[in-house]
């Protein structure tokens, strides 16, 4: 489904530098890392936001670092994607923003757009708040809101950029309830990034870890606590002593 | 203590990059101008965003650019009437008026006025856009930011101008009549036969030329320093005083070289 080769991108210093990657349909996938190790832009990598600035970037089958912005908009459209700022549209209210999607990509009736809005912003807890906008919700609500768009199309992979950052650890449960509950539903294929490592444990089927703009660790989430690279067990133990 | 500047320890690499630097930024308004262009022919834009810019840039701006306009066709009278009643010349004063109004002042102020209130509130939009990845989430939902925000934007400005400056020609010739009045008692006849009679069309679309050129400018100015954000909010508030700056070098720039050609 998603396969990274060689992948590097460099700005003033390498940020992926020569990362491989390969996940199969229907996966859920956890990535962790250390601030500024790449997480976000290995995401927007696999989407087509950034290109890489060598290797292979395989989506569905079609190798896509070489597309111009034209054959990407296509590519695009089998993603749903959470921001780590959410990006809601602030110029449109929550009911136009979670629509977007299904109203951009037409074919869709304006009934029915309605419909799977109410079902959508139902599913995520905030009936009724069509009409707010996004600067008079809170942080979990926004993050709802965000959630509710990127799946709303049902698209067959969807990337959360640190779906939870800034929320209590009761507002952490109830958004990872709730994409386990999307999960269960769609079977999508899911790259999810996090910096709260146990919250986002309790979702994924299989973990990464990026640093140095390399991937030093992927496999099972229930494998994780016996990895012996002491990078990997320092991160997620929280020592203050080891090579980070 | 304060560093010296780099003007002082390195003048010539100074200058150098400041030009380099302007380099830039003009290369990336003129390719920002290929892609407008090229969204134009044929038209693939959102409407719906066009009319909202319309409405937002235009509609909004009309108390402001009257009350300007009205007070710079005042400002008109006030500055030529003790001349004007001196050398008993009061009948010039609709032509004098009018030929400052429609071909230079007109059209430089309310461009001007544009480019602070519209222009600036344009680069602080799509800066914080770019700052809250909002422009990423348009590109992630396969819909390209050129079509969306920028084409719409850029016609709005462009459009708006060009309407907001008749009005404001308007305006102040109104004001310069109503002034004319009450400062040296010219009356209305007079000031409207002194307008008619020695002005024509081309006093007019001088002006308006002006607009369009001057519209377009700010628009591109606007839209470039607004999606070239860096730094969040206080790289906005940096692109917003560079859009105003450019906007404003720009007008006075392309004003030279537009009096110079239409003359």
């Amino acid at each position: 489904m998603i396969r990274l080769k060689g992948v590097h991108k460099r700005w003033d210093r390498p940020v992926l530098d020569g990362l491989d990657l390969h996940l199969e349909r229907g996966v859920v996938w956890g990535l962790i890392g250390p601030a500024a190790s790449g997480k976000s832009v290995l995401l927007k990598t696999v989407c087509g936001l950034e290109k890489p600035t060598s290797g292979e970037v395989w989506v569905d089958g079609q190798e896509i670092s070489g597309m111009d912005e034209r054959e990407m908009m296509k590519v695009r459209r089998k993603f749903g994607m959470l921001f780590q700022n959410n990006a809601l549209f602030d110029f449109m209210d929550v009911g136009q923003n979670v629509a977007f999607p299904l109203v951009r990509a037409g074919g869709v009736d304006p009934e029915e757009i309605e419909e799977r809005v109410a079902s959508r912003l139902k599913a995520v807890g905030l009936s009724g708040s069509e009409r707010k906008m996004p600067n008079e919700l809170s942080g979990g609500m926004r993050k709802r809101v965000g959630i509710a768009r990127a799946t709303i199309a049902s698209p067959p992979i969807v990337v959360y950029d640190e779906p939870t950052a800034g929320l209590d650890p009761v507002t952490t449960s109830k958004i990872y309830d709730l994409l386990r509950a999307i999960q269960d539903q769609s079977h999508a294929t899911v790259m999810a990034v996090s910096s709260d490592i146990n919250a986002l444990r309790t979702f994924v089927g299989r973990i990464a870890m990026i640093y140095q703009g390399r991937i030093i660790y992927d496999g099972l989430e229930s494998e994780l606590d016996g990895c012996q690279d002491p990078v990997v067990h320092q991160f997620i133990r929280g020592e203050l002593e080891g090579p980070l | 203590m304060a560093r010296p500047s780099r003007l002082l320890l390195d003048p010539l690499g100074a200058v150098g990059g400041a030009v380099m630097d302007i380099a830039t930024h003009l290369g990336a308004v003129v390719t920002l101008l290929v892609r407008v262009l090229r969204s134009l022919v044929p038209p693939r834009f959102d409407l719906p965003e066009l009319w909202r810019n319309l409405y937002k840039m235009g509609n909004q701006s009309v108390p402001i650019v009257m009350l300007t306009a009205f007070f710079v066709g005042g400002i008109m009278v006030v500055q030529s009437a003790v001349f004007m009643k001196r050398f008993q010349a009061t009948s010039l004063l609709g032509w004098g008026a009018g030929y400052s109004v429609l071909r230079e002042v007109g059209p430089i102020l309310i461009g001007l006025m544009f480019s602070g209130r519209v222009g600036s509130n344009n680069t602080a939009e799509l800066g914080t856009m770019v700052v809250t990845e909002q422009i990423d989430g348009l590109r992630a939902l396969s819909i390209d930011p050129m079509r969306y925000l920028i084409v719409p934007r850029v016609l709005a400005m462009v459009i708006m101008l060009f309407l907001l400056t008749v009005l404001g020609d308007l305006v102040a010739l109104f004001g310069a009549m109503l002034f004319g009045k009450l400062i040296i008692g010219l009356e209305f006849g007079v000031f409207y036969a002194g307008l008619v009679s020695s002005l024509g069309v081309s006093d007019l679309t001088h002006g308006l030329v002006k607009a369009l050129v001057f519209g377009l400018i700010i628009a591109l100015t606007s839209c470039h320093f607004g999606l070239n954000v860096k730094g969040g909010a206080v790289g906005v508030g940096r692109s917003v005083n560079s859009a105003v700056v450019g906007s404003a070098l720009g007008i006075v720039l392309s004003d030279y070289f537009l009096t110079y050609v239409l003359t």
